[in-house]
Order: structure tokens, then C-alpha cells, then sequence
């Protein structure tokens, strides 16, 4: 326990003296976060970022190779690609409530996926931040490997929006935001409403 | 700078400056119209509203000349301050027996401001007294759930004083997850906040929470 303290607190003091270019501004202006060198400031989504799937379209574990919003990186709502790290096997769940999609997702696979929880405090309109314990992702779409046509239209598809996702179910709590990026298949999917 | 004049004209006719001459702090009592705009618009050119005020007061010299010539009825006795004498307390007509009232000073007035909506604020819906460690329920209504009112319950990890903007944040493990949430504690959106119960803990903020087992932060 206090290795892994230990750990966190120079990971937090690395990123603080290595970052502070680019996320002073971020880091003055948040208004719920902390300053002190003992928490790690949480951030975007970017490039390398591990993720959690918490649906059941057949990945476990994904790592963002793009953030289709924002340069810095994605925050809660928007939509990455990612690339499936891990996935369930099929001997896993193949029946019941759970059942796996049969051979939806595997492993090396680029999908779309929308970030529905962040370690990164996301403001409301009213005031109020809401921030999660951990980043997890819902898989919206394949994102199929073709010639350049094919890669136009997936750039067409995108801006029809991904509105269903892949998997049947999704797992732990959903935050409003969902409803603002027009995701509601996923909101009336979800077992508890942030 | 629009706004800034508002709040001057209030302030800046409370203002006496400290200077030796005595017509400076009369010419700002004079409550006419047309005085208090011109008199705000050179507190606004100027920088310091001590200038702002001297400059005032040489366009009203002629009409405090005037005035004490032709005056002789509004003869108030007015309780001036003491570096004020002689002959410009009969120009003080509208003014009533004030007694002397204390300056507030420009770098109060964020802090009254916040004072006063906290009231507004206060008379709509009571805020308790909430401590860090308590346990509390908040009844919010969010506009994109209309139907009803949703509820957050959880520990108050910390709380933030900034006047009206004073928040607090909730800690609680939902479906398996840790969430932290910061409401403003004055918000119209709050519709109930409700003390629980409270757990005795030895910091202001209870960030210590998040590398703890899950099972500290949940509630039923």
C-alpha cells in the first residue's frame, strides 16, 4: 500500500515538473481540483491511454490511438479510437445475460469508442464537476481497414454519428453527459445514472 | 467598467477623502443628478478617485458660491465630519441627520456582494451546516431528467469556501465505481440537502478516501 503510494506520489511529481507548460492553464483555471503535489492531476485521454470496456461487445481492455476531439485529448463523452488490447475469450461467457456478441471484437482490432466515465473532472452548466474513479469506454464501431474511398466514408460516418453501440449491455454508472453527445441507446442501457 | 460605475456611485459618494480642503468633501454629498454622472464619469476617466473628486468639486465651486448667497432657508444642521467647518454645511438641503456612516472600503465589496446573494440564496432554501466527514443526501433537479428529482448521497470529502460558489464534494461508490461529485452548495438546482449522519474524521479534506478499499465509501 505504500509502495503503490509511493509511487503515485512521483508519478503525480513527474507529471507536474514535465507538463506544467501545457496544463498550467488547465490545472489554474479547474476549480475542484487539487494543486498539491501528493494527488495526481488527472487529464485527458490521449494517445497510449489504457481504457476499460464496460460493455459486452467481447473487448476487455483498449488503448487510445486517437482522440477525434479536442487536441489535447479526449475528456468524458467524446469518441476515440482505440485499439483492443484485450478482448474476452470465447470460453468466458458465452450464454446467458452476459453472452459475448459472437466474434464482435478480438483482440488488435480498431474500434470507436465513446469515453462514459473519466478520471478527469468534467464541469456541468449548473456549477457542479463530476469526475469517476476510473476511464472506461463503450465500443460504438469497427473501424473497418480499407482503401482511401473507404476511409472517406468512414470520416462520413462519423459525422452521421455513432448513436449505437455495439454491445447489448453496459455496465456501471453513466453520466448525464451522455444525453448532451446524443448517446442514448447507452443511457437507457445503463444501470445507474450519474 | 459599466458595472464598476454602479458600484462607484454608491461608494464613491461615501468617500470623503482625507484632504485638507473642506469644499472637496461637501461637493460630493450635493445629491443632484447631473452631479453624479459627471461625477462618476471623471471617477471613471481618472485612476484615483481622490483626483476624480477635486476636479468635481472646481466645477461646483461656482455653485456652492451661488447657492450661499441665495440660500438661507435649508440650514440643516447636518452631522459632518470633523475636518468639514465652516460655511458649506448650509448647502446640504436633501441630506437628512446621518450619522456618520463607515466607508466601505473597495476591497470589501466582492465580499458584501457575495454576502448579499448568499442571503437571496438562503431565503429560498436553507443550507445546514454541513461539515466534512458528514454524511448528507442531495435532492437535485436536473433539467435533462425533468421527471424527478434525482439523489446523490455520500461523504463530504472537502468544502470550499468562495462566498457563493462554496461547494462540497460527495464521495460515493456507485455500481461498483467511485464518484466524485462537487455541488455548489447555493445552487437553485439543489432542492434538499439532508445530514445523515456523520463520521468522526481527523482532516479538513478526505482525499485519503480514494486509495482506500471501496467498502469506506459506500452508503446504502
Amino acid at each position: 500500500m505504500a509502495a503503490a503510494l509511493a509511487s503515485r506520489l512521483t508519478k503525480g511529481r513527474s507529471l507536474l515538473g514535465g507538463l506544467t507548460n501545457a496544463f498550467s492553464g488547465l490545472v489554474s483555471s479547474s476549480s475542484g481540483s487539487i494543486l498539491s503535489q501528493q494527488q495526481q492531476q488527472r487529464t485527458f485521454i490521449q494517445m497510449g491511454t489504457r481504457l476499460k470496456v464496460v460493455d459486452n461487445s467481447g473487448a476487455k481492455e483498449v488503448m487510445c490511438i486517437q482522440s477525434l476531439r479536442g487536441k489535447k485529448g479526449a475528456r468524458l463523452g467524446d469518441i476515440v479510437i482505440c485499439s483492443v488490447k484485450e478482448s474476452a475469450t470465447k470460453v468466458d461467457v458465452k450464454k446467458g445475460k452476459d453472452a459475448i456478441q459472437k466474434g464482435k471484437v478480438k483482440k488488435g482490432s480498431v474500434v470507436y469508442g465513446v469515453v462514459v466515465r473519466a478520471a478527469m473532472q468534467k464541469g456541468r452548466v449548473d456549477g457542479s464537476q463530476v469526475r469517476f474513479d476510473d476511464n472506461a469506454v463503450v465500443i460504438l464501431g469497427i473501424k473497418e481497414k480499407k482503401t482511401d474511398e473507404k476511409g472517406k466514408e468512414k470520416k462520413q460516418n462519423y459525422k452521421g454519428g455513432f448513436n449505437q453501440p455495439l454491445g447489448t449491455r453496459v455496465f456501471g454508472p453513466v453520466p448525464h453527459e451522455m444525453r448532451l453527445k446524443k448517446q442514448l441507446k447507452i443511457l437507457s442501457l445503463a444501470q445507474h445514472l450519474v | 467598467m459599466a458595472t464598476s460605475s454602479h458600484l462607484l456611485l454608491p461608494q464613491a459618494l461615501h468617500m470623503i477623502p482625507r484632504i485638507p480642503s473642506k469644499n472637496l468633501g461637501v461637493s460630493s454629498l450635493i445629491p443632484s443628478v447631473n452631479s453624479r454622472i459627471s461625477l462618476s464619469r471623471v471617477s471613471l476617466n481618472h485612476s484615483s478617485s481622490n483626483v476624480g473628486f477635486a476636479i468635481g468639486s472646481r466645477k461646483r465651486r461656482e455653485f456652492i458660491a451661488k447657492a450661499e448667497e441665495s440660500s438661507t432657508v435649508g440650514e440643516d444642521t447636518e452631522a459632518v465630519p470633523e475636518d468639514v467647518a465652516e460655511t458649506v454645511e448650509d448647502n446640504e438641503v436633501e441630506e437628512a441627520k446621518t450619522p456618520w456612516k463607515p466607508r466601505t472600503k473597495l476591497g470589501d465589496v466582492m465580499g458584501i456582494l457575495n454576502q448579499k446573494a448568499i442571503e437571496v440564496s438562503e431565503k429560498v432554501r436553507p443550507v445546514p451546516e454541513i461539515r466534512t466527514g458528514d454524511i448528507v443526501e442531495i435532492k437535485l433537479e436536473v433539467p435533462e431528467n425533468r421527471r424527478r428529482l434525482s439523489i446523490y448521497k455520500g461523504i463530504v470529502m472537502s468544502r470550499q469556501n468562495a462566498g457563493i460558489h462554496t461547494t462540497i464534494r460527495i464521495r460515493r461508490i456507485i455500481a461498483g465505481i467511485g464518484v466524485e461529485i462537487v455541488f455548489p452548495l447555493y445552487s437553485p438546482n439543489i432542492k434538499e440537502i439532508k445530514v445523515v449522519s456523520h463520521r468522526k474524521v481527523r482532516r479538513a479534506r478526505l482525499y485519503y478516501l480514494r486509495d482506500k478499499l471501496p467498502r469506506l465509501s459506500t452508503f446504502k
